[in-house]
């Protein structure tokens, strides 16, 4: 059983998209449990391909090709779990703030997470305050992710926190923040509760403030 | 040598004689709200006609003290003109590709007139009337996209880093290919117009990608722009690129714009004897969140680490206080 599961590891660390399909049917032919799968195999192999990217190993167009990698093997495997669905890690909302259509790292993000377990709704991007706040209101996640790319869309997560506040809404959820120009010293002053440097931090970081969250 | 601003940053360009002081400049945009009032012109307008293009860049020099004038604030000039839908943005918000015509890597047009389509010609002829305004006495600076940023929007980034990942050279290769003239026509154009430097804006960035991409695909490339071009060109590429400085001295371009992420001192040593090096102020920190006395200190460390040319390290935040970019210039004028 154990070749199976580092066969499935190995192709997602490696980008092996064409051979995954194949080699997910044959463990579960085998008589793999799914669950097993997931989290003995795709999550772990997610985990080597964010900490291989946080060390420069690889760059966004190797964690890409894993990421397309993993989401085949978890969809083949997904329809198999007990009522068809995994247990959530937790629901979190992501988005670009207004004027920032920069996406990759909000994508990355996303991916990851629901690698990873968590229920993601992705708004996509360029979202206006209003749009985002009503989401919130709608869906009440557990995390808000913002992200920006550019020093100039950057001030933009500070205006959408500060209107979570003057709903009454910062305090029901987290907020993590994100994006190449965003450092902890930035997302502390604006009062987010955590930044991610990359996609794997922005993961380990969900799974602690939904701890914390209780 | 005459110590105007144009004199100051040529010489400096090239390692030349440095004068009492050392130039303040910026490859990419000062834009920001205060210098727009200032100015009297706003964005888009700013993106999109040629005398409030202008207007803008000489409020650089004007109000501010810089040494060089340079009017493209967007990054989206040429994928307009190759038929990409933008959104010009608004005073708030710098303009961006909306849509991406060749989303599944496919053959390149380029329309026959490409440089005379608006969001070239606009370009062309802001640089014309700089030239007319402070020609030979301000260095003009333009910029142009390499054909590495033009495949992210002409592809949008994520597809064509997929394809990238995928490992399909061939059809990234070809996309490169077909949009490498693109960047020497209108470099080469823009020095006609009256630029004394053009950027080559090229963002193969370490946030994206690694030394080994860009020495694969991208520096051949920039060897041939840089031999095919009738100027100096300053390589622009953001982010930490601590692990690629070497290859991009060996792109044959003249000077390199980098950020704050990268060590100047460290940046000097290694390759600052083969191309001149300018920058490398932080933006989202210092720039945007610090005080004057920060931007200043931060300037006064490149000046002593030996940078060449002193400015923001990439396109400034749109609220960026103008008392900040204004303690770059003084920083400047203190001397070496």
């Amino acid at each position: 059983m154990g070749h199976h599961l580092e066969a499935i590891k190995n192709a997602v660390i490696r980008g092996k998209h064409a051979e995954i399909e194949t080699l997910v049917q044959s463990a579960i032919e085998a008589g793999l449990d799914p669950d097993r799968i997931i989290n003995e195999a795709l999550i772990p192999a997610m985990d080597v391909v964010g900490k291989d990217f946080g060390s420069g190993k690889i760059f966004v167009p190797e964690m890409l090709v894993s990421a397309v990698t993993m989401k085949a093997g978890v969809d083949i495997v997904k329809p198999l779990l007990a009522g068809g669905q995994r247990h959530s890690s937790g629901t979190v909302i992501m988005a670009t703030v207004r004027g920032d259509l920069h996406d990759i790292g909000k994508n990355l993000v996303t991916m990851m997470l629901e690698g990873a377990g968590f229920k993601v709704i992705d708004l996509g991007v360029d979202l206006d305050v209003d749009k985002l706040i009503e989401h919130v209101k709608a869906i009440r996640p557990d995390i808000l992710g913002l992200s920006a790319l550019l020093t100039t869309t950057m001030p933009e997560i500070q205006n959408v926190i500060g209107e979570l506040k003057a709903q009454g809404l910062r305090d029901k959820i987290k907020v993590m923040v994100g994006g190449a120009p965003v450092d902890r010293a930035f997302a502390e002053k604006i009062g987010a509760d955590g930044y991610g440097a990359d996609a794997a931090k922005a993961v380990e970081l969900a799974r602690v403030l939904i701890q914390k969250k209780g | 040598m005459k110590l105007s601003p144009h004199n100051l940053f040529m010489s400096a360009m090239f390692g030349g004689r440095r004068g009492p002081r050392p130039p303040a400049g910026n490859p990419t945009s000062i834009a920001c709200h205060g210098l727009m009032e200032r100015a009297g012109v706003t964005f888009p307008e700013a993106h999109l006609n040629p005398n409030a293009m202008a207007e803008l860049a000489l409020a650089g020099h004007e109000v501010l003290g810089f040494d060089t004038v340079m009017p493209e604030y967007s990054v989206v000039q040429e994928a307009a003109a190759l038929g990409a839908r933008i959104d010009w943005g608004d005073r708030d918000k710098m303009p961006d590709v909306r849509e991406f015509p060749n989303a599944d890597l496919s053959d390149i047009t380029v329309p026959s007139d490409l440089l005379e389509k608006p969001s070239c010609r606009v370009v062309l002829e802001a640089l014309s009337i700089l030239r007319r305004h402070v020609g030979g006495r301000v260095a003009i600076i333009g910029k142009v996209m390499g054909p590495w940023t033009m495949s992210y929007h002409m592809a949008g980034t994520q597809n064509f880093l997929l394809a990238v990942g995928m490992g399909e050279t061939a059809k990234v290769t070809k996309m490169l290919r077909q949009l490498m003239p693109i960047t020497v026509a209108f470099i080469n154009a823009q020095f006609a117009a009256g630029a004394d430097i053009v950027v080559l804006a090229d963002h193969a960035t370490r946030n994206l990608v690694g030394p080994y991409h860009y020495e694969q695909y991208l520096l051949p490339l920039h060897q041939e722009i840089a031999s095919q071009v009738g100027g100096p060109i300053i390589l622009h590429v953001c982010g930490n690129c601590s692990d690629r400085l070497e290859l991009f001295a060996s792109s044959g371009i003249d000077a390199y714009h980098f950020e704050w992420q990268v060590d100047s001192r460290e940046a000097v040593r290694r390759i600052g004897d083969q191309i001149s090096l300018v920058g490398n102020v932080n933006n989202p920190q210092t720039l945007l969140q610090g005080t004057p006395e920060d931007v200043y200190k931060q300037a006064r460390y490149a000046i002593e680490a030996g940078v060449h040319l002193i400015g923001p390290e990439c396109a400034i935040p749109l609220s960026t206080p103008i008392e900040n970019l204004q303690a770059i210039v003084e920083a400047a004028r203190e001397g070496y």
